[in-house]
Order: structure tokens, then C-alpha cells, then sequence
């Protein structure tokens, strides 16, 4: 197959991240060390080297990026300092941009003014539609259903929940282009995309893929874990505000037992964990894969640590029957909350959450696809 | 204290040393050659054969032993460490440390009865520990001097030596003696070590019974070898299927070593060669990055070993593992074909890169950012370190194979020989002291 050179792709990529691209004189180290390279997706080192010829669409066309989980031992172990981990860490960042068809997520990536700002503009939005246009306040007791109704609220996480489904269907189906179609001559039967879909389902549940990474090392650094309880919390109250909130956001106070308050808490500590897990990692950089933070990676763990800080402050003044309090920061609250799930999900470093499962599963069609072209050959013939 | 004055004083007894005092002492200059093994011959005298010739290299390296031995203008000094240099501008002072022998070195003839009375045996360190010597000693068959040394560590004072010894040359109570030279010039030639196969852990850290590093192989095909045959270490088993880890030690930035060790490629070629005549039925694998073979003759020698079935696998080798039988597995990517292969080998050599030998600085002398001598006009005059009146000859300077430490300990010779005369030249004209 024919491969375009692009000469500006090298350059273009190092906007992405801190790779050393240029390093790399291809030993094959870091490939031999990966433990999750196969014949098929022999990553690293392809990836380097299709970036240093400027294959563009070859990497595009990519699924072994996302199938790193940057456990570190190929950078760890370079002989060059070339860091491939930190370059399949650009690579998925490149690609996120080159799905999202609005152009949005490259310029997150490649500017901080633009997702620093966008947020700023997106989160004040919301605190002067709070200013202007919010119900009765009532200040000798707490009533945050009186002073921001849950239909209203309710609705608006319906409004943004279409967006979302919107902006993630689009840039998935240009994802699956990508990966499926451009350049793919293989025949993929489609029945094949509904019996694998539960791989998707477990993938997105478990990311039990990443658990292989950690496999017989001698100290085991528990990221999978740590990352999957995360995932808990986060899948958790996305479900309870987008499904549940007429529940979830009530003025009467529950006894302790009452599932709506300990799911709550679950979710709260396993994200304030998580993120601070994150933050702390990457100040320290003692993993290889904190060792580099592109301002994408600061902005993801520091906002979700935020919008679970201004959470239980809100929590906290509602019990103590502090009404103002309370509606301050439910408000401040929803500032973050708005652009972490408008903008950072379909634009920003959330995107992975999606786009990584679901590389998977192409993964898996790809392969079980071949396995059938396989069997099916001889039939084929007679 | 005694004290010895010389024109030259030539550190480390290896072929760049020794060949750095032959040709200043066949000019006329007084030469003291300090060595700090109980014999002369440095690395050289425990390989088996030279590439790109395949000569003996006993046959290269017993001769010029015998003749640093025997010249009348060669003092030489061995079991001696260097271990402070005063002064400067062609007046030195060193300071130079005897090590205890425990032998009267004045009389002891070298008959070995001690040695073959000697009740404790201690892994031969002449052998890369493979074989093993007693405690007291000549050091190995062809050492210059042939005079016992007792390794005091292992002793068990058990005297028999002393009973045995028809001149009564065993001292137990010998005890490190200092003693200085006056010298117009130093020429250092103390040689490299290997990297450190402990600092790669991905390669077992030194802990794999069937993966050896190159001097090693050196003895086992040495014809004065301790086996006299290849044979692995772990289990005696005699292997057929051998690998070879280029780039071990070298080109690699988590080790600090991010130089060529420019020997690696040539050694393992030739070894793979030699393995080939000694065991026709193995099979050699040379796992490299690149194959740099950039000498005389070097692109040859590679195309015929090529030719005579060694194989040539491009890909650095990611870790080496053992199997319970404690054969070595090599992961490796085949980078031409873009895929992972685990391979298991009888026996694996790992091509270790060189490193410096002894420090420098109690020559003064900072080390330049590879570790080796600082050389500060490395294109005019390799041969001139930052202090003026000492030079550097062999792989002091950096990493380098036989033929080009012999060129430099020549060419260090003779700018020691320009310098010491322009020293000597000025003092005749100031009418002190006449050069004869």
C-alpha cells in the first residue's frame, strides 16, 4: 500500500506533547519491551517511525495508540531518551483532534488560552444565567429546588446530553472512517460490529486491558485500579444528574442508609481520590506516565477535583442549613461542571473515554474479521 | 624513601603502555612503567585472537612483556598504583604505592612449588572467574615477572608455602611501601573496564548463569582458557545455539553511556568466527543495531563471517529472561520485519561496552563528559590531556580497539620524547642540568 509523505507532520506534532520524535533511530526496543504489542500492532516503534517518513494518514488511520496504556517501560528503558510512551501520549492527543470535526479540540491542544478560555466564557454564562434568572431565593431555610427548580436544571442537562450524543456520534463515525474504511481493504461484515459489541460495553466498564500492563512487574503501581474506580464515580454521576436528578437534587434530607446519600458518597470520595491521586502523581513524577504534563493533563484531574470540592461545599452548607451558602456554591458548582462536560468530554481529554473502548472494539471486529475472512476462504472457492 | 628519577613515567602495563615505553626507552630516555597487576600484559594477554587477522594475541603480547622485562632503559614496577602526582610543567613528583606480594620479589626464582602446595583455591580472576588459581601464585603461565604474589584475602596462613620455598622468598610480614619518582613526563595508560552488566537489569543484572560478558568468551576460546573448550558456565553444557546482545553496554542513555564503544561490533565477529571453528555445529545470532566496521580490513571481516553463517538480526534486544532450565530467553523486535520474537539460546554474550578503567584525578586530571580523559584538541594532538607533560595512550583517552591503542601509544611516545627534549633543551641553554 501506498503511503503519502507529509514533511510537516513531524512539526505539526510537536505542538501535541513532549516526544522525541527525532530521537528515535529505530532499535526496536521499546516495541520488544511493550507488553501489549502484537504482530498486528507491533507500537511503539511503527508509530515513530511512521511519523518520522510523515505518514500522516497511516497514523490517522491508527488504532495502536489507544491500545497504550503508558505503563512506561519503553520509556523507561530507551536507549535514545526518546521517550515513546510520551509519544503515543501525543499521538492519542493528535488523534482526538484529528476525529473532533469542529476543530475545537486542536485548538485546545495546541493553545491553553483557547481551553482555559472557552471554559471561562462557558462557566460565566452559566453564573450570570444563575444572576439573571434565577427563582425566588429563600433565606430562612434551604429550598435549592426553589432557587434553581430540578425541572429546569433537568432540562438543561437533557439539552446538554443531546449536544453531547451529537458532537460524540459525529467525530466516533469520523473515528470509525478513519480507522475502518480509509485505506481498509478487508470486508468487514457488519453483524460482526453487534456480536463483539459487548466488548465495548466491558472495555468501557473495566478497561481490563490496562490491568495486562501491570502483569508480572515487580511493583505494581495499582493506576488500573485507581483509573477504574474513578471511572465508578465519574459513570455514576453522570447517570444520577442526566437520569436521576429529580431524585438526587431533593430538599428533604435522607437518613444516612438511604442509597441516594451513600452513592453520593461513594462517588465523591472515589473522584477526590482519583484526582488528587493525579494532581499529586504529576507534581511528583515518580510514574513514567506523569513524568511529562501537556496543560490538557493539568486541566482534566484539577477541574474534576474542583467540581468535586464546590460539590460537597454545597453538600456540606445545605446540612448546616446555610441557605445563601448554598446557592453560591451550587452555582459555582454548575460553572465548572457546564464546560467540564460541554466542552472537556466531546473537545478535551475526557474524549479518551469513548474513543479508547471503542478502539478496542474496532480492534476486536478487525481481528475476529480476519479470523472469518480466514475460515471463510475455502467456502469461498468451490 | 627511595627515590628514582626517570624522563618518563608510563602508567598501566597493558599493550598501549608497554608499547609507550618501548619506544621511549629504544629512543634513549630513562622509562619507570608502573603497573598495577602483578603482571604486565593487561587485557590484551587474556584474549584468544586479534580481529581483523585473527593472529594469536599471546603471540603479539608475551614479546613485548619480555622486552619491557629485559630493557636497559625500562624500570619496571609492578603490584604498584600511582597514588599522587605533585607538581608540574616537567618537574612531577608521583608518589607510587608497592603493594605487599608476600613475596620477596628479589629472590623468588618463580619455581611455583608454593603455588602447587597452596591448600585454598580462589575463582581465577585471570579467568573472569571462570577457572580458579591458588592463593599464592604466579599469576598465569606467561606472567612478566615470573614472581609468586599471595592473595592475602583467601590466605589461611597455613605456612605451607613458606616450608616449601627453596629460597625462603615468603614474607607474611611485608606491608605497602611508598616511593616517589621524579619524572619530566607522565604517559597514562591505565586502560578500560567493562560497562557494568549489574546496571542493566532488563538483561538479568548480572544475575543469568548462561549470560556471559566477552572477556569471558575470550578465555573460553583462549587456547590457555581454564576449559580449553567453550562451554556455558551455568551447567558445563557445550552450546549450540549462541546469541550476541550488541549495543549491551553502549549507545544507551539509562545507562550514561551514550558513546560507541566501537569495539563491540568487531569482538563479536570475530568470536562469532572463533566459536565457529570451535564448535562447527552452533549456531551464532548477533542481535544488532547497526554493525560498525570501520577499520582496515573491518567491512571484510564482517562480509566473510556473513558469509560463513553467522546470522545477522538487526533489532535491539529489550530483555533478556531465563526458563527453568536457566536457558536465556531474548525478546527482541525484528525491526526489519516489524514484529516481537522471544528466542530462546543455549548461552547469550553480552557485547559490553568500555568504560574507564582507573579515576583520574589523582593525575590531576578532569574527566571529560564520556568519562574518559579530557582530550582538548582531540583533532591536532590526541595525545595531550589539560596538564601539560602528560599524556594519554590507549583507552584512557576513550574507547578504542588494539590497533588504534598501539597508534596512539605510539604517537603519545612520541610527543612525551619532543616534550622531554624541549624540557632538557631549555636547561642547557640555562646551563643546569645537560640532557645525555
Amino acid at each position: 500500500m501506498t503511503i503519502r509523505l507529509d514533511p510537516t507532520f513531524l512539526r505539526e506534532l510537536q505542538e501535541y506533547g513532549e516526544g522525541g520524535f527525532s530521537e528515535c533511530f529505530n532499535c526496536g526496543n521499546c516495541t520488544a519491551i511493550c507488553p501489549y504489542t502484537s504482530d498486528d500492532y507491533p507500537f511503539p516503534r511503527n508509530m515513530i517511525r511512521l511519523v518520522q517518513i510523515g505518514g500522516r494518514e497511516k497514523v490517522r488511520g491508527s488504532i495502536d495508540p489507544w491500545l497504550c496504556y503508558y505503563c512506561g517501560d519503553c520509556s523507561e528503558t530507551c536507549p535514545r531518551g526518546a521517550e515513546p510512551g510520551e509519544i503515543m501520549m501525543s499521538l492519542r492527543r493528535w488523534l482526538t483532534a484529528q476525529y473532533d470535526w469542529t476543530g475545537l479540540a486542536r485548538k485546545f491542544y495546541t493553545s491553553e488560552v483557547w481551553e482555559i478560555g472557552s471554559m471561562v466564557v462557558l462557566g460565566l454564562l452559566v453564573i450570570l444565567t444563575a444572576v439573571f434568572f434565577h427563582a425566588p431565593i429563600v433565606t430562612d431555610r434551604v429550598e435549592l429546588n426553589t432557587f434553581a427548580p430540578v425541572e429546569f436544571i433537568h432540562t438543561a442537562d437533557w439539552i446538554m446530553a443531546g449536544f453531547l450524543v451529537f458532537f460524540i456520534t459525529t467525530n466516533v463515525l469520523r473515528m470509525h472512517k478513519f480507522i475502518m474504511r480509509d485505506g481498509v481493504n478487508e470486508r468487514i461484515p457488519l453483524k460482526l460490529y453487534l456480536t463483539e459489541a459487548w466488548h465495548l460495553v466491558v472495555h468501557f466498564a473495566t478497561q481490563k486491558r490496562w490491568a495486562q500492563c501491570e502483569e508480572g512487574k515487580a511493583k505494581r503501581n495499582w493506576s488500573w485500579i485507581a483509573h477504574m474506580l474513578l471511572v465508578s464515580g465519574y459513570v455514576l454521576m453522570l447517570v444520577i444528574i442526566i437520569f436521576f436528578l429529580k431524585w438526587f437534587q431533593v430538599d428533604e434530607i435522607y437518613p444516612i442508609w438511604h442509597p441516594q446519600r451513600w452513592l453520593g458518597y461513594y462517588a465523591t470520595i472515589v473522584l477526590v481520590f482519583g484526582a488528587a491521586r493525579a494532581i499529586i502523581g504529576r507534581i511528583r513524577k515518580t510514574l513514567q506516565m506523569h513524568r511529562f504534563s501537556h496543560p490538557s493533563d493539568w486541566i482534566f484531574p484539577v477541574l474534576l477535583l474542583v467540581v468535586t470540592l464546590t460539590g460537597i461545599f454545597q453538600h456540606t452548607f445545605r446540612y448546616l442549613g446555610l441557605p445563601l451558602a448554598t446557592y453560591y456554591t451550587y452555582v459555582v458548582h454548575l460553572a465548572f461542571v457546564a464546560p467540564m462536560l460541554i466542552l472537556e468530554v466531546p473537545f478535551g481529554k475526557w474524549s479518551h473515554l469513548y474513543y479508547r473502548p471503542l478502539a478496542v472494539y474496532f480492534e476486536r471486529i478487525r481481528a475476529r474479521a480476519k479470523e472469518v475472512a480466514l475460515v471463510g476462504q475455502p467456502a469461498a472457492a468451490d | 624513601m627511595t627515590k628514582i628519577h626517570v624522563d618518563a613515567l608510563v602508567v598501566g602495563g597493558g599493550i598501549a603502555g608497554m608499547q609507550t615505553a618501548l619506544d621511549l626507552g629504544d629512543q634513549g630516555y630513562q622509562v619507570a612503567l608502573v603497573e598495577k597487576e602483578p603482571s604486565v600484559g593487561g587485557k590484551m594477554i587474556t584474549l584468544s585472537k586479534v580481529f581483523p587477522t585473527l593472529d594469536c594475541c599471546s603471540c603479539i603480547t608475551t614479546p613485548k612483556m619480555s622486552a619491557v622485562a629485559h630493557h636497559p632503559k625500562i624500570q619496571l614496577f609492578t603490584y604498584c598504583e600511582v597514588d599522587r602526582v605533585d607538581g608540574q610543567d616537567g618537574e612531577f613528583t608521583v608518589s607510587v604505592v608497592q603493594k605487599p606480594r608476600y613475596v620477596n620479589a628479589d629472590i623468588c626464582t618463580g619455581c611455583r612449588l608454593c603455588e602447587y602446595e597452596c591448600p585454598i583455591t580462589v575463582p581465577s580472576m585471570f579467568d573472569r572467574g571462570l577457572g580458579s588459581y591458588h592463593a599464592v601464585r604466579v599469576p598465569f603461565s606467561t606472567a612478566v615477572p615470573q614472581i609468586a604474589v599471595l592473595d592475602i584475602e583467601y590466605c589461611l596462613l597455613c605456612g605451607k608455602c613458606e616450608k616449601v620455598c627453596p629460597v625462603g622468598a615468603v614474607d607474611f610480614t611485608q606491608t605497602p611501601e611508598t616511593f616517589e619518582i621524579d619524572t619530566t613526563s607522565i604517559v597514562l595508560a591505565t586502560g578500560f573496564e567493562m560497562t557494568d552488566v549489574s546496571a542493566k537489569k532488563e538483561y538479568g543484572a548480572g544475575r543469568l548463569s548462561n549470560v556471559i560478558d566477552p572477556l569471558m568468551m575470550e578465555r573460553f576460546l583462549a587456547p590457555t582458557g581454564p576449559y580449553g573448550r567453550v562451554l556455558r558456565p551455568g551447567d558445563g553444557m557445550e552450546p549450540t545455539t549462541i546469541a550476541y546482545v550488541q549495543c549491551a553496554g553502549s549507545r544507551d542513555e539509562t545507562l550514561g553511556i551514550e558513546y560507541c564503544s566501537r569495539t563491540c561490533c568487531m569482538y563479536a565477529i570475530k568470536q562469532s568466527m572463533l566459536i565457529s571453528g570451535a564448535l562447527p555445529l552452533a549456531e551464532v545470532t548477533i542481535f544488532y543495531m547497526d554493525i560498525r566496521t570501520f577499520g582496515k580490513g573491518y567491512e571484510q571481516f564482517y562480509q566473510n563471517a556473513k558469509a560463513m553463517g553467522v546470522e545477522f538480526v538487526r533489532g535491539k534486544v529489550a530483555s533478556i529472561q531465563e526458563d527453568e532450565n536457566h536457558y536465556p530467553i531474548v525478546r527482541v523486535e525484528l525491526t526489519e520485519e516489524g514484529r516481537v520474537v522471544e528466542r530462546t539460546f543455549d548461552l547469550v554474550v553480552l557485547s559490553l561496552g568500555m568504560v574507564l578503567g582507573d579515576p583520574l584525578a589523582r593525575f590531576g586530571l578532569q574527566p571529560a563528559e564520556d568519562g574518559f580523559a579530557s582530550l582538548p584538541s582531540v583533532n591536532a594532538s590526541p595525545w595531550a590531556t589539560t596538564r601539560p607533560g602528560v599524556f594519554v595512550a590507549g583507552t584512557a583517552g576513550g574507547p578504542m580497539d588494539i590497533v588504534d591503542s598501539i597508534v596512539t601509544a605510539s604517537a603519545a611516545a612520541s610527543a612525551a620524547s619532543a616534550y622531554i627534549r624541549s624540557k632538557t633543551q631549555v636547561s642547557i641553554e640555562e646551563g643546569e642540568v645537560a640532557y645525555v
